[in-house]
């Protein structure tokens, strides 16, 4: 199990260093660079900038190096925890990500929590009372959940919560509180916000679990050992409990490897509808703006928390189920 | 300085105060401070009015200008779409040393006076006594700084300095004065000097040098330099001078600035303050120093929120990010906040405006794009009122691409010349070319053979385009030409069009749409690449030569002709002629396909806010969107001044 893990590790840096050089070569693809989108925007607004200003830019932010130059230095530097400078904000990537990363993960883990708690003891009903009306209920809802766009529940429920409660459009809590330590205001000012947003990325995953859950279940309710156990004379919710709900969990667990990474990037398409001060919009806009070292940390972090991910949930699926266990004998 | 740190007026002053509801501090000379000043002022902290005015502030008649007098107090809400938009409040604020007044004329600001020679010696007279918004003295020793140690210095300007200030290939001689006196001076007259000081992006010629110093190998001390470049991790010295030093990027709170307000949230942030400069140096026809609003909030949202936002009432003043297709939304929003929905004026010479390129690779399609006849009946076919009516519910004007009516240079037959649909006439102009072959749709064949298919590109940010390019595609059809539109990246449409692989590109028309005599009519000639009609012209005119393709056009080159006469031209008359026979020219030769100009832009404001016009111009340059209506001098009617009782104790 040991040599396992080890050798599971070792495995991650040079999938890193790979991952790194792709990124860096998809950021570089596009046509130009961080200046000319600049000076794009500039221009689309009646400014002028004069192409010897360009070219000062240009060795200011190291832009006049070679790829492979730049690509090393970055490399480098995030060994020694310096992970470049943001052309967009003019500040090095770390002092711009910083308190957007405490908000997101707020917002996902709110996410996950509402997922399970909802998902969980619906799919248990659905598949424990199947093709009841209480079923078919559900499962109609979730798939309601499952099919209406993210984007457009975001609205809807955007003006609903202007309107009737008037909760200030978008945003994580009211502007006043923004640039106020955290206080029991703020607070309430971000639970009054929060649901939405939890609400949106929740559903589909919601929806999702549900089903999963539930055709899991279904499976494993069949079995033998199920009707063995009923016949034993054990209590309904214990053999529920104690094997087959058991089984059904893979998927859960299975789950967490992705759901690192989208604590970070997790519904970047919402959060910029919802105008959420998370991590998602900030990458989108750094991709689009080829603010380059802005968005490769990103994506570097995004693979490193995959492939983490990915690692802790074999971990654990090797704990909760024995016959995914990886040992000696079983080597060829 | 002579009434800095005059302690005893304290208490004098606030027993004024408090005798005068709603008006702040009072002195002899008649000038008062905000109310949310007196406090500073009491514990010491703040001198007094009188010593943070300079000795002749400028005196703003609001009255004569048609708007009111206020009152101090009050918080303004903005709402922007990113953190860098914070430099729109240098816009916004307006201050500058000269800028345009009400009828585009330049006039002193921060400048007390300005003697200029035939547009080549300036003499700037500074304020005396006139304070960085730190309160250190703002005097000739801030322009010489730029001038000798930053625009003069090769670390931190390697390409010496801007090309606004070089005339043919020249410097200016600065010469320093006295301390309140600066003069320059060049062999030639220099027509966009001014202009550009007074721009919405201005040029700085002055920066607060007693701050700036620390951070320059000249004055500073090399330890401590080297310590703050290592803090900074950045290149070197001047890469930290230059970070520091960027009074239009307005992101550094420490960095001195002579606006209205001062940003006071180092970034990032997604809420910006800007507090009132306590040392500003405009006051209103009763004494009362400006800006008369105590704080200005920046909220940034998300683009496409903030029509949502603002419709909610979470804006006290906005326009930008709202377009007209906002406006019923807007206007039903007036009924559940306190917001007011005014429709301003654009002057872009056109809101949509269609460019030929005349320097296609494709022989060809070159050939007709160049041929006058040509465009003038892709002009002639389309149907400019439909367009107006279809999509901006008539509200627009119909014509080309050329100046307003609110310019002086302005004709109709400049707006009007082949701009009505007449199909008709447009077929016969292209039979006339000898495109008469057609194949069995209709469409009409080069004289290669191939069927005159054009792919029209757009930078594709908004549906606009594309709905305006598929009404023109109807209306071209029936001239025989069928048209697609493809909508791309922009830099890569921009490079598309640079290199000559696009026919046609959609952007807007004339960035400055009321121009006076004394503006330079350079938009109208090929003098840049930006200039989609014509790039690679533009480019051999910006490199001098090196990269592009010099004009092979008689017409183009009598406009690039006429465009340098006008920097020599002696005086204004002689420089609306050369206006007049550009803007014939190009009325007359078709260069760009103008459709729809004065789209209406949306502004909402609050109802307490006073002093917005109702009906105003919405122009980045000349115009600073906000700016040309000087913010400093809106008020809200509902501020409540701060209870001076408690500054007493």
């Amino acid at each position: 199990m040991l040599n396992y893990l080890v050798r599971r590790v070792l495995v991650m840096i040079p999938t890193l260093l790979v991952i790194s050089a792709l990124i860096f070569v998809i950021i570089q693809l596009p046509e130009g660079d961080y200046l000319t989108t600049y000076i794009a925007e500039l221009e689309s607004q009646g400014e002028s900038v004069s192409k010897e200003k360009i070219a000062f830019l240009r060795q200011q932010y190291g832009l006049d190096k070679s790829l492979p130059e730049q690509y090393f230095t970055w490399l480098f530097g995030m060994f020694q925890g310096d992970f470049g400078y943001s052309f967009e904000y003019d500040l090095p990537v770390s002092d711009v990500v910083g308190d957007r990363l405490l908000l997101s993960f707020v917002v996902s883990f709110a996410t996950i929590l509402f997922t399970w708690v909802v998902a969980f003891p619906i799919g248990v009903y659905s598949a424990t009372h199947q093709y009841s009306w209480a079923d078919h209920g559900l499962t109609f809802i979730g798939f309601l959940g499952l099919a209406t766009p993210n984007f457009l529940l975001a609205l809807v429920l955007l003006y609903i919560a202007n309107i009737y409660f008037g909760t200030s459009i978008g945003g994580l809590m009211d502007p006043q509180y923004v640039a106020q330590p955290m206080s029991f205001g703020k607070f309430v000012s971000v639970l009054e916000h929060l649901w939405v947003p939890v609400l949106v990325i929740g559903t589909s995953g919601t929806a999702g679990m549900i089903r999963r859950l539930r055709a899991n279940l279904l499976d494993e309710l069949q079995k033998q050992y199920v009707v063995t156990g009923r016949a034993k004379g054990l209590p309904r919710m214990r053999l529920l409990v104690k094997y087959p709900l058991r089984m059904a969990l893979n998927p859960f667990v299975a789950d967490i490897g992705n759901l690192l990474p989208q604590v970070i990037s997790g519904a970047a398409i919402v959060s910029v509808v919802l105008s959420l001060p998370t991590t998602g919009p900030m990458m989108l806009t750094a991709l689009r703006s080829q603010d380059m070292y802005l968005a490769g940390s990103f994506l570097m972090f995004l693979s490193m928390l995959t492939v983490v991910g990915m690692f802790l949930s074999d971990l654990a699926l090797a704990v909760l189920d024995p016959r995914i266990r990886l040992q000696g004998g079983t080597r060829r | 300085m002579k009434r800095l740190g005059a302690r005893a007026g304290v208490l004098l002053l606030c027993g004024v105060i408090a005798a005068g509801p709603g008006s702040g501090e009072a002195q002899a000379t008649g000038y008062t401070g905000s109310p949310s000043l007196v406090g500073p002022v009491a514990r010491g902290e703040l001198p007094l009015v009188d010593a943070r005015l300079p000795e002749n502030p400028a005196m703003v008649k609001l009255s004569a200008q048609g708007k009111l007098p206020g009152r101090h107090g009050g918080t303004l809400r903005l709402l922007m779409g990113r953190t860098k938009d914070v430099r729109l409040m240098v816009v916004y604020g307006y201050a500058r040393l000269v800028g345009y007044d009400e009828s585009y004329q330049i006039r002193p600001d921060i400048l007390e006076r300005i003697d200029v020679v035939d547009d080549k010696e300036f003499t700037l007279h500074l304020r005396r006594g006139h304070r960085w918004s730190d309160g250190r003295p703002f005097t000739s020793e801030d322009f010489r700084y730029y001038w000798e140690d930053t625009a003069n210095n090769p670390d931190l300007s390697p390409f010496g300095a801007p090309n606004i200030l070089m005339v043919n290939g020249k410097p200016p001689t600065v010469e320093i004065i006295d301390d309140v006196t600066v003069r320059y001076r060049w062999d030639a007259p220099n027509p966009f000097f001014l202009p550009k000081l007074a721009g919405t992006r201005p040029l700085f010629i002055y920066s607060p040098a007693h701050y700036l110093k620390q951070f320059h190998a000249k004055y500073a001390d090399a330890r401590m330099l080297a310590e703050h470049v290592e803090k900074a991790g950045v290149r070197n010295w001047a890469a930290l001078h230059n970070r520091m030093d960027r009074p239009y990027k307005n992101n550094n709170p420490d960095l001195p600035s002579l606006q209205p307000w001062v940003n006071s949230t180092r970034g990032p942030s997604e809420h910006f303050v800007f507090v009132r400069n306590s040392f500003f140096h405009r006051v209103d026809e009763n004494g009362l120093q400006l800006p008369y609003i105590d704080t200005v909030v920046m909220n940034i949202a998300a683009g496409k929120l903030i029509a949502a936002k603002t419709g909610a009432g979470e804006s006290d003043l906005q326009a930008r990010h709202l377009s007209f297709s906002d406006y019923t939304f807007l206007k039903k929003g007036e009924r559940r906040s306190d917001n007011r929905v005014h429709l301003w004026q654009t002057t872009k010479g056109s809101h949509i405006a269609l460019y030929p390129n005349m320097n296609a690779e494709d022989d060809a399609w070159r050939k007709l794009i160049r041929d006058v006849r040509f465009r003038r009946a892709l002009s002639m076919a389309i149907d400019r009122h439909e367009l107006n009516q279809v999509i901006y519910y008539g509200l627009a004007t119909e014509g080309n691409n050329s100046v307003h009516e609110r310019s002086p240079l302005y004709r109709a037959e400049y707006r009007k010349r082949w701009a009505h649909f007449d199909l008709r006439a447009a077929n016969a102009l292209l039979d006339d070319m000898g495109l008469t072959r057609r194949d069995r749709d209709g469409i009409r064949q080069l004289p290669d053979g191939r069927a005159m298919v054009v792919v029209v590109e757009t930078a594709g940010e908004d549906t606009e385009q594309t709905d305006v390019l598929e009404l023109i595609h109807d209306s071209w059809l029936d001239l025989g030409i069928k048209l697609f539109s493809k909508p791309m990246q922009r830099e890569v449409f921009r490079n598309r069009v640079f290199a000559g692989k696009t026919l046609f590109a959609v952007w807007g028309g004339l960035e400055n749409g009321v121009p006076t005599a004394d503006m330079s009519p350079r938009e109208l000639a090929p003098t840049n690449q930006q200039h989609l009609q014509w790039p690679k012209w533009g480019q051999y005119f910006q490199t001098k030569g090196k990269t592009g393709e010099a004009v092979d056009m008689p017409a183009p080159k009598e406009l690039l002709a006429l465009s340098n006469e006008w920097v020599r031209a002696p005086n204004q008359k002689a420089r609306e002629a050369i206006w007049h026979r550009m803007l014939a020219t190009h009325a007359d030769q078709v260069y760009t396909l103008g459709l729809i100009a004065g789209v209406p832009q949306p502004v909402v404001v609050n109802r307490h806010l006073r002093n917005v016009p109702e009906k105003g111009v919405y122009n980045w340059e000349p115009g600073a969107h906000f700016g040309f209506y000087r913010p400093d001098t809106f008020w809200f009617d509902n501020a409540k001044p701060i209870d001076t009782q408690q500054a007493r104790r």
